[in-house]
């Protein structure tokens, strides 16, 4: 029994949070056809920490993307808690990505013109159930940065604003693509341990994407892909705290 | 082709609809200033070689009867070149199948030869055969509004006696090239018409024989003292005679509103293009600089490959050259045209026998030159920050934008505003001098319109009061000579006239010291009701006093004011010479006039016969059959219609207006559309980053929309108001600048015009607003976030 059939077994359990399903992705690149994903089988579960790891073009961006609901598959299924997301169109996908997904960007896509604060009010403003601003800012160690614009503050900082803006409307499910890839290695771990903190605080389902290998440490699970195919999905047995971690 | 000049057309084909948009606000600039030179520039040297070509005099008076042995004095004036006697008189016509009163002027040309002054050009037929006593040319206006061709026939009322006048020619004169009849303001060639006749045979039918009563005169030296002493002279030498005064070419009357049309041209052909080249200015260099800000890392990745500053700095002044060059083709083009097609217009009303069309380059080049340097130091102005940068240090992002709390947000309004609010606010506040000029810019677009709009209201206000208020006559008749009081009481007896007043106007100098005025004192009757004379607020004045009231512009040009005395030389009769008080101003629309309670004028010039006229109002029932008796009368020598002059005025403004209106319409909206498009595209480029961050967490389409059309909208809903405000600002100085003696036009805006003007600007920025949703609904959320800014 190879790691993927594995993961599959454990999940019947409980059914999964998404699950895809011979999930392809061809982008046509002028004149050229890109096979970002060839095929790919993933379960994720309630309260999971994966880490997706992968060279660039591997296609683990466009696995996300696709999670999202910021692009669909050109060919294959995948469901959110059991509902299939390719149907409903762009209105769909935006009530999906508002009530259920936090993301978090590699270059944090602050809105400059409003304060740490505000960016996460933006959030809060239009969600059900949202956290207090000032909450989910103490969550991500920010308590005393509420006031200040994205040009007063570091880039961890401003990365950590960007994962309280995404958990606070209590998503289900957190995506992360290179969250601490434009960070140096201490700001970059603080980023993570913010990750580690909603994650087991909030039982928020995670995917983290990341090419840094040494992220993999503090996941439940490790999935690598290559050349749009999941080459390997690997449990840990031991989670490392993001504080211990180092590259 | 070098690869950088490729860049620059890639990079303005990715631009196409800003540049486009610029392009058309910089032609729209070009396109007003050449049609405004090109109308001038041709006007005036056509009006000069007519002029010339036909000899038009420099000095002109008119007498009751002139001996024609006084020629030889007038002649002998110092520094008089030519002279000219004619006989002119004022006739009522009765033109075939046309029912409507007619009158005309008829003007003698010399028996033998071509008049030394004021020649007429032949436009068809042949001159006038001195042996035939019925011929005449007639004027080409008049011709056209008659359809009147080589042949036809028609009579000249002269003394109740029907003269017939058998048409050989069609003419026109540089004395009438705005051919107007007394008391019109708009040529009205189917009821006034110009009409040619050999002396020798005018004088006979006018009892005019060995005499006349119009001399013009051209001067060696046209300067100004020159000038003044001959008229001076001439004046002396014809008081005997009746003389009426003579005037300079200056104030003859086709001359004076082709030169009033010439200045207004003139004028209006340089503000209004220059507002249109700064906006434009302003927009090339909002979009260069943020052209210049996304492409901070090519430049440097160019500079690392050895580009020189100066050479990338050359290359962002050609894309802002390529976009002037752009907009002033285009203008050039359109305003060539439009020049055309305005003066096809001007040709309706000014007849000329000639058209030399001329545009001037020198204009068009300094109007290209000054927005090619204002593109260029903007360019430059945007390329220097960066071009400074060492190359390394420009590849590296630029830091985040700095912002603050908006001061409206400081003052309180915090805790009231969502967070996409806050960016509106925030957005704007951050480069203020970018949305003041943004808000200028819409504004001034919406001023333009305003402007149009409310010279049409002013001139429906100015024909109101005019028509409605002051006369209320449906028609007016005037005598050949003046009649006693009592006259008047044969009109009222006849059928169909419900309400007669006489009407008087005595030819006089008025003088304050040494400024003086020739004019006409109206007289008036105490209860006047069918032509009266009115307040500031249009509440009819009575003129119960001795004395004088003058049109305000009139005592202001004499430095009078009520209460002081003037010196009133009669020009009539035994031609007294009287000190009279001014009594009171009048802010009158139309003219220039001095007006009298009738007896006292009659008691001034010392004649029992003061009427030279009627007012007259009727049953319309019973007109044409009044018309028919009132030319049949001996000493009616034309009948007005006020129906007529307000018709005529109507079709001119209709031409003249609409077609300027028109024509700023577009243009203003070229502007508003221009900015407010500029300023979408830009904040689009500035924020689609932020707005895609919106999305991917779930903002939808609509909500998005709203922060960035929310700036718009701040921008737009700003620039209205100043907008309006603007252009009530300039309709006040537009119509001080109007303000002659021919017509004060009040300042009116109605309350539509602003509706409309707001209207329209709010529709540009719906129309900008729809253009760039469309691209907002084509965001690539996932390529805007694998990119940083």
């Amino acid at each position: 029994m190879d790691a993927a059939t594995a993961a599959t077994a454990e999940s019947t359990e409980t059914p999964p949070v998404f699950a895809m399903r011979g999930v392809t992705k061809v982008y046509a690149m002028g004149e050229v056809e890109v096979h970002a994903l060839r095929g790919v089988d993933l379960d994720l579960h309630d309260g999971e920490f994966a880490v997706l790891l992968g060279p660039s073009g591997s296609g683990k961006s466009t696995l996300l993307n696709i999670l999202g609901g910021l692009d669909g598959p050109t060919d294959g299924l995948v469901t959110y808690r059991g509902r299939e997301l390719s149907l409903g169109g762009d209105r769909a996908l935006t009530r999906y990505r508002r009530r259920h997904v936090g993301f978090v960007f590699q270059f944090y896509n602050l809105i400059p013109s409003l304060t740490a604060r505000e960016n996460v009010a933006l959030v809060t403003e239009i969600a059900g159930d949202p956290i207090a601003p000032e909450d989910a800012l103490a969550l991500v160690g920010l308590k005393y940065r509420l006031d200040h614009f994205p040009s007063q503050m570091s880039g961890g900082e401003q990365q950590r604003v960007a994962i309280a803006r995404a958990i606070a409307k209590r998503p289900d499910v957190l995506l992360c693509d290179e969250p601490t890839g434009a960070l140096d290695i201490s700001t970059g771990i603080a980023v993570l341990g913010a990750l580690e903190k909603v994650n087991s605080e909030l039982g928020t389902t995670t995917a983290v994407i990341t090419h840094n290998a040494a992220i993999s440490a503090m996941a439940d699970r490790v999935i690598s892909l290559a050349d749009g195919l999941i080459t390997s999905d690997v449990r840990n047995s031991t989670k490392q705290p993001a504080a211990t971690i180092e590259w | 082709m070098r690869a950088l000049d490729r860049k620059l057309l890639r990079d303005l084909w990715n631009v196409r609809s800003q540049v486009l948009a610029i392009a058309l606000v910089v032609s729209s600039g070009v396109a007003l200033l050449v049609m405004a030179q090109g109308v001038f520039g041709s006007l005036l040297t056509t009006r000069d070689a007519y002029y010339a070509r036909y000899a038009f005099a420099d000095v002109f008076a008119g007498a009751k009867r002139v001996p024609n042995w006084v020629e030889e004095r007038i002649a002998a004036i110092p520094g008089v070149k030519q002279v000219q006697t004619r006989v002119v008189v004022s006739v009522s016509l009765d033109v075939p199948d046309v029912s409507d009163p007619v009158n005309g002027r008829l003007i003698s040309l010399p028996d033998r030869g071509r008049p030394a002054l004021n020649d007429v050009a032949l436009r068809r037929g042949r001159f006038l055969d001195p042996d035939r006593a019925e011929e005449a040319l007639v004027g080409e206006r008049f011709a056209e509004a008659h359809g009147l061709d080589l042949g036809d026939r028609l009579f000249a009322v002269i003394n109740g006696r029907r003269q017939p006048l058998e048409i050989v020619g069609v003419a026109l004169s540089p004395e009438y090239v705005y051919g107007i009849g007394p008391g019109e303001l708009v040529p009205d060639p189917k009821h006034f018409g110009f009409l040619w006749m050999t002396r020798r045979h005018l004088a006979t039918a006018f009892e005019m024989e060995g005499g006349f009563n119009d001399v013009a005169l051209t001067l060696a030296d046209r300067s100004p003292s020159v000038e003044r002493a001959a008229i001076v002279e001439l004046d002396a030498i014809l008081d005997p005679y009746g003389g009426l005064g003579a005037i300079p070419r200056a104030e003859q009357t086709s001359n004076w509103y082709l030169q009033n049309e010439l200045t207004q041209l003139q004028n209006m052909g340089l503000l209004v293009p220059l507002i249109f080249l700064a906006v434009a200015t302003f927009l090339l260099n909002v979009v260069l600089r943020r052209t210049v800000a996304v492409q901070r890392e090519q430049i440097a990745a160019l500079k690392a490959l050895g580009y020189s500053n100066i050479r990338l700095g050359v290359h962002y002044v050609q894309w802002a050259v390529v976009v002037v060059a752009l907009g002033a083709l285009l203008g050039i083009g359109a305003g060539l045209l439009l020049a055309e097609a305005m003066l096809g217009m001007y040709m309706e009303y000014f007849r000329f026998p000639l058209l030399v069309y001329k545009v001037s380059a020198a204009g068009i080049l300094i109007a290209v030159g000054v927005s090619l340097a204002a593109a260029t130091l903007g360019a430059l102005g945007a390329v220097r920050s960066v071009v400074s940068l060492p190359p390394a240090e420009a590849m590296r992002p630029a830091t985040p934008e700095t912002f603050r709390v908006s001061l409206f947000e400081r003052l309180g309004a915090r805790r009231w505003l969502s967070q996409p609010a806050r960016m509106v606010l925030r957005n704007l506040s951050r480069r203020p001098l970018r949305a003041v000029l943004s808000i200028v810019g819409i504004a001034s677009a919406g001023a333009i319109m305003v402007v149009g709009w409310a010279m049409m209201d002013s001139m429906d206000e100015l024909l109101e009061v005019q028509f409605n208020i002051i006369q209320r006559q449906d028609l007016s008749v005037s005598f050949f000579e003046p009649v006693e009081r009592s006259a008047v009481h044969e009109l009222a007896a006849l059928p169909g006239v419900m309400q007669v007043e006489p009407t008087g106007a005595v030819a006089a100098r008025l003088r304050n010291g040494h400024l003086q005025k020739q004019t006409a004192i109206q007289a008036l009757a105490p209860d006047a009701r069918l032509r009266r004379v009115v307040d500031v607020d249009y509440r009819a004045i009575q003129l119960d006093r001795p004395g004088l009231v003058l049109s305000t512009v009139l005592a202001d040009q004499l430095q009078v004011e009520p209460g002081d005395m003037l010196v009133v030389e009669v020009m009539e009769a035994a031609r007294p010479v009287r000190e009279v008080v001014l009594t009171d101003t009048v802010d009158d629309l139309l003219g220039v006039t001095a007006y009298m309670e009738q007896e006292s004028l009659q008691r001034l010039v010392r004649r029992d016969e003061t009427v030279n006229g009627a007012m007259l109002r009727i049953d319309s029932l019973a007109e044409d059959r009044l018309y028919g008796l009132l030319k049949a009368m001996p000493a009616v020598a034309g009948v007005t219609l006020r129906s007529a002059a307000l018709e005529s005025i109507q079709t001119y403004m209709l031409d003249n207006m609409s077609m300027m209106m028109s024509v700023n319409l577009f243009f203003a909206l070229v502007i508003a559309f221009g900015v407010i498009y500029n300023t979408a595209r830009i904040s689009l480029s500035e924020t689609s980053r932020e707005l895609a961050s919106l999305r991917v967490i779930g903002f939808t389409r609509a909500e998005i929309s709203s922060i960035l059309l929310g700036e718009l909208g701040v921008l737009t809903l700003a620039a209205i108001p100043l907008g309006l405000l603007l252009g009530y600002g300039m309709i006040t100085g537009v119509m001080s600048a109007f303000e002659s003696e021919l017509f004060r036009l009040p300042v009116v805006v109605e309350s539509s015009t602003f509706v409309v003007s707001a209207a329209a600007v709010l529709g540009s920025m719906a129309i900008s607003a729809w253009t760039v949703r469309r691209k907002l609904h084509d965001l690539d959320l996932v390529a805007v976030l694998k990119t940083r800014e």
